[in-house]
């Protein structure tokens, strides 16, 4: 199973300054631009990757949303590709 | 006979980063998909060790790079959402660059890119049922360029990035890559440029995975104890499924690799687990 609009999500907030500037600021606002379904929308807003996965996002891409996490913003795996 | 090395070494990105704060930083993101991994973390002491016999190893496969004195060299890689996405995955890519160019942390890396040799093995793939994707822009990234760093720190000779899909459901067989691997054998003794081949990545790891820090090093050892007998050409036979409950899909890049060297034994080779993620491995083949 996939979602390809909950991936788009994740990569977008790893590649994009723009959405991940976006999310920081409003993530309920960032996730609107996306068709995600209702339970999509839950799971990124706990931020837990654990949780991503069975919807059906990449494992990789599930990571990404923890550089939305007060602890992560700054993690040197945002400065390599 | 114009192919004048073989190499594989592991693209885990941890090789690269300073042990220590980086190392940790590194960790704890992984570990946020299993926590439960996290109490097997090594110690600064262990990751500086890592870090020194990694560059040991390192030194071995440049050194044979070196002395083969290639024109060009081949980059066999998987992309990891950089350069393709869900809207387009291709399962084997040339790139057909003027240049290409990549970060990675404080790091930048420039390349020429041999678009010549990446159009020739893209025609003679087209004429033997092997048809390629390609394109004229790629961004490189850690699957090249941790290893680049090591083995082509000057860009003294272009590169040729060639992509596999290792990780997007679903990947290639290892025949095929095998396969796409003795193409390129066959192409690369027909120019006049010698050329040396280097595939990335593995080996056993399961990154954005619930079995992140789980290491297959049986597995891992078996495959180097193969390739030390000249016998990659019996890993085509394995199947998907066995590459991958070892978590060695990155292996796939090797498995062109081993296509292109034949039954060539590997003359060295490498192998440390990270106890964070990865099993560390390297390889080099005399042509």
């Amino acid at each position: 199973m996939s979602s390809y609009h909950l991936n788009r999500f994740l990569f977008d907030l790893k590649m994009h300054e723009q959405l991940f500037n976006k999310a920081l600021a409003n993530v309920n606002e960032a996730m609107n631009q996306y068709d995600l379904t209702p339970e999509e929308k839950d799971a990124l807003a706990a931020g837990d990757p654990r949780k991503l996965r069975p919807l059906g996002a990449h494992g990789m891409l599930a990571l990404y949303i923890m550089r939305l996490h007060p602890d992560f913003r700054t993690n040197v795996y945002w400065s390599q590709k | 006979m114009a192919l004048s090395r073989g190499l594989a070494a592991s693209h885990a990105p941890n090789i690269l980063l300073e042990p220590g704060s980086e190392w940790e930083e590194f960790m704890q993101l992984h570990y946020s998909m299993a926590p439960q991994a996290s109490s097997s973390r090594p110690s600064l002491e262990s990751q500086k060790k890592l870090r020194a016999d990694a560059e040991k190893a390192f030194a071995v496969l440049r050194s044979d790079l070196e002395a083969s004195r290639p024109d060009v060299l081949i980059v066999v890689a998987n992309d990891q959402f950089v350069n393709f996405f869900f809207n387009n995955i291709p399962t084997f890519f040339v790139t057909l660059a003027e240049e290409v160019k990549g970060q990675f942390t404080r790091h930048k890396f420039h390349y020429r890119n041999h678009k010549e040799l990446g159009r020739t093995i893209l025609e003679a793939g087209l004429e033997k049922g092997i048809d390629f994707s390609y394109g004229e822009y790629v961004e490189l990234q850690h699957t090249q360029v941790v290893p680049l760093y090591f083995l082509l720190p000057e860009p003294k000779i272009p590169i040729l990035p060639i992509y596999v899909n290792t990780w997007v459901d679903p990947i290639p067989t290892p025949r095929r890559c095998y396969q796409v691997g003795e193409l390129i054998r066959e192409v690369a003794n027909a120019q006049r440029e010698r050329i040396a081949i280097l595939a990335t990545g593995g080996l056993s790891h399961f990154p954005g995975s619930p079995r992140i820090g789980e290491i297959d090093t049986q597995f891992d050892h078996k495959l180097l104890e193969i390739m030390r007998g000249g016998k990659g050409r019996t890993l085509a036979d394995y199947s998907l499924e066995q590459i991958l409950q070892a978590g060695d899909s990155e292996f796939l890049n090797w498995m062109v690799v081993l296509g292109t060297v034949g039954d060539a034994k590997a003359a060295s080779t490498f192998y440390m687990p990270d106890h964070v993620a990865t099993g560390w491995g390297f390889a080099s083949w005399k042509l």
